[in-house]
């Protein structure tokens, strides 16, 4: 089988099925006069689907803008406009597509917001990021400020004070949307949003369940297009439907005994963001005997969602999140999946422009080393800015890295 | 100037400073963001002290922080590994940056710092924040009581927000000793009493403060004049940059730095809950650019720009420094809109490029002057 065969009937295609859709559905909703906010990323988006508000995730756009190539020339746009050229890629590639850019924009462009919601849960580049739109767009900007999860407990070990406060903040919230969007709230369809978002969560996760067996019937290169629904509209029948359909593909797969990799070399674990522009590394690992058979982003997303306690359960689905959490959150993720599916190496890319995602890797290596015995590459990256990738550096570094791995293996 | 010299000593031997007061058998709690609510350190009669790194290189933190992570935090981290700081009987970081919150982690698994607390740190001043803030400054302040046994009355919180207030009374008079053309003192000056203030004891430091105002009124030789500047940025721990930027013809006469205009601008109210007060006045002050409030800086910002008859602007970003990163373009707008000419550099603390910056500067201020 080649490579393309390896890859899901499921994923095939799904830029233009879905993401593409996406952006026509949000540009449709824009030219009809319906509200349209863009998100940050961690932001509990559900309350906006509740309402019916269009949300649209800059984070996203970028992501597309770079698979489609153009990120660097969007990021140069920024930079012109004094933006340094060591913020975040994603930040600096949207911020350039609003600048004005002299070609046709992927998708016609993100849709003018008519507001924007943005969090702290993420990280400091949001709230900054956002509030440059806020400014440019002249539109408000509500803040959902969120404390950190210092403990780096899971949804059931959180510190109640942090609780509170984000619940508080969810009161305001939903004021200002229904200000915005000129709409009351129905508790009701609050209810069922998250009732949606639930079985979202609940079908991804099985999905992830099925990358246990050996060989591993789905790859980060089907992941990372997949989890698209998880982060921008869990709590929507599409994204059920999509991932029922998925896990059906998934189920059988792993039944038959069909994997991305016949002869499964190495099983590793990706940590943060893939190369959005160079998704094909993927292959290339599979070329190498290597598969991913779990990436950290994928096992971030999911909550489990109680519709008869909607505020608190969304502040225990997101306040977690690894990005607000210390490293401790993401060594305990780390060690659960290597040890889960059957994990020999851990890939831990930086990312040039994310100061959250690119501090702590170290402790990460030194403590999933100590306690496992499995060996971590960290890798210098951006996922969107090419000009700082050195292809042949990192295939290098990669080759080096299953040369241990085989002696580990073989005992030498 | 006498005492300008003793603020000069102190920020030279800061850790002997720091040693003096432990050798009396009292804790030495370090911090990095001027976030933190020292007052109530200081009530429990330990000294707070601001970490910072040094110039030069940070071959031990690059061990463990990658190259694109904020370089003073890398340089502070740094600093502690070298043992600069083996003294510290605690430290306190907060979540005011990315490059804070998960420096935290650094801390607490490579340094040997016995004791490290996380403050939790709102990034806007709504009263549900202030609410959030407060009940983090009372666990605050139960650790500081329960880690280093010594109970904090509210007594001892009042008399330490009358030192505190005073120190940025103190601090805010030698400030504006640079309005007068040419300003009474220089920029270098100032920083060094500024910083020195961030590393000994409050009291020491206010009686230097009161003999600085007394020797200042016979100085008969003035600094000479030149382009008024304003600094802007993040923060700034040493005087390399401000005595670059006066040697080439600048008087740096008004800054927008945590540790400078900022750290002492906003006075602790001292009538009601003196805790409640004292955590108040963190959320209110002059905001960083972490802030959901940064257009309160821009006008902090404004306003020094008129007070001390700016001539032109240089934002200096520290490199990695998101929040500022993002900022600067704004805030060069800003000062544009109002005229003043901006010059906008990203510097490494390691000083790494300082040749570079100090070409830029010179030219930049002989552009300024010419047009002057």
């Amino acid at each position: 089988m080649g490579a393309s065969e390896r890859r899901l009937k499921s994923t095939m295609g799904f830029y233009k099925n879905y993401v593409k859709k996406f952006y026509e559905d949000a540009h449709r909703a824009k030219a009809e006069k319906r509200p349209v906010a863009w998100v940050s990323s961690t932001f509990p988006v559900e309350t906006l689907q509740a309402m019916d508000i269009t949300p649209v995730w800059p984070e996203n756009y970028a992501s597309v803008c770079a698979a489609r190539q153009v990120s660097v020339e969007l990021c140069e746009r920024a930079e012109r406009e004094g933006f340094s050229r060591d913020l975040c890629s994603y930040s600096r590639c949207v911020l350039g597509s609003m600048f004005g850019y002299e070609k046709e924009l992927p998708e016609g462009g993100l849709p003018k917001p008519d507001f924007l919601v943005t969090t702290t849960c993420a990280c400091d580049t949001h709230l900054k990021w956002f509030q440059v739109a806020s400014r440019l767009y002249k539109v408000p900007l509500f803040l959902l400020d969120v404390a950190y999860n210092v403990g780096g407990g899971d949804s059931a070990h959180l510190d109640k004070a942090h609780i509170e406060y984000y619940v508080s903040q969810l009161q305001e919230l939903f004021a200002f949307l229904e200000k915005q969007a000129g709409a009351k709230l129905d508790s009701n369809r609050l209810r069922e949003t998250l009732a949606l978002s639930n079985r979202t969560s609940q079908l991804w996760m099985e999905v992830q369940d099925y990358r246990k067996t050996i060989p591993s019937p789905m790859d980060a290169r089907d992941a990372f297009s997949a989890v698209f629904f998880m982060l921008c509209i869990p709590g929507s029948q599409l994204a059920v439907d999509y991932y029922m359909q998925l896990r059906d593909e998934v189920r059988q797969r792993a039944q038959d005994g069909i994997g991305v990799v016949e002869d499964e070399k190495f099983r590793l674990v990706w940590d943060n963001l893939p190369l959005w522009f160079n998704l094909k590394i993927f292959e290339y690992l599979n070329s190498l005997g290597a598969v991913v058979v779990a990436e950290v982003f994928s096992h971030t997303w999911a909550g489990s969602l109680n519709p008869s306690k909607p505020f608190e359960s969304l502040a225990r689905k997101y306040l977690p999140n690894l990005a607000n959490s210390s490293i401790q959150r993401r060594v305990d993720i780390i060690l659960s999946l290597v040890k889960d599916f059957r994990v020999n190496g851990v890939v831990l890319p930086t990312n040039w422009g994310c100061r959250m995602m690119s501090i702590g890797e170290t402790i990460v290596r030194d403590v999933v080393y100590k306690k496992l015995g499995v060996p971590s590459l960290i890798i210098d990256v951006d996922s969107s800015d090419w000009r700082i990738y050195n292809e042949a550096q990192i295939k290098d570094r990669f080759e080096t890295f299953f040369e241990t791995l085989t002696r580990k293996q073989s005992g030498a | 100037m006498e005492a300008l010299q003793r603020f000069r000593d102190c920020l030279v031997n800061r850790h002997d400073v720091a040693r003096g007061w432990k050798s009396q058998g009292r804790c030495v709690i370090g911090w990095t963001c001027t976030y933190t609510p020292e007052e109530v350190i200081h009530a429990a009669e330990a000294l707070p002290i601001m970490v910072w790194g040094s110039l030069g290189d940070t071959k031990f933190a690059d061990a463990y922080m990658p190259s694109n992570s904020c370089s003073f935090a890398r340089s502070c981290f740094n600093a502690v590994l070298r043992g600069d700081f083996d003294y510290l009987d605690g430290f306190v970081e907060n979540n005011s940056c990315d490059n804070r919150g998960k420096t935290y982690d650094m801390w607490l698994n490579y340094s040997k710092v016995p004791s490290v607390y996380f403050l939790n740190t709102p990034h806007t001043n709504t009263e549900k924040a202030h609410r959030f803030f407060y009940q983090e400054v009372v666990a605050f302040k139960e650790w500081l009581e329960h880690t280093f046994k010594k109970p904090i009355s509210d007594d001892s919180l009042r008399k330490t927000v009358r030192v505190y207030n005073e120190n940025r009374t103190l601090l805010r008079k030698i400030y504006d000793l640079k309005m007068k053309k040419p300003p009474l003192i220089s920029g270098v000056e100032f920083l060094e009493i500024a910083l020195s203030s961030l590393v000994m004891p409050k009291e020491m430091h206010n009686k230097l403060l009161d003999e600085f105002l007394s020797d200042v009124k016979q100085r008969s030789a003035l600094p000479k004049g030149g382009v008024r500047l304003l600094v802007a940025g993040s923060v700034m721990d040493n005087t390399e940059l401000v005595r670059l930027s006066e040697s080439v013809g600048g008087n740096v006469v008004a800054d927008d730095w945590c540790t400078g205009s900022r750290y002492f601008w906003n006075l602790v109210d001292l009538n009601g809950d003196p805790l409640k007060a004292i955590a108040r006045r963190y959320l209110d002050k002059v905001p960083s650019s972490f802030m959901y409030q940064h257009e309160q800086r821009f006008r902090h910002v404004a306003e020094l720009t008129k007070r001390f008859n700016v001539d032109a602007a240089i934002i200096f970003v520290i490199k990695y420094c998101d929040t500022h990163m993002f900022d600067a373009p704004l805030l060069r707008d800003e000062l544009k809109t109002m005229g003043l000419p901006v010059l906008y550099l990203e510097w490494e603390h390691s000083m790494s490029g300082l040749a570079g910056l100090k070409t830029r500067i010179e030219a930049f201020l002989e552009m300024v002057g010419g047009v002057k």
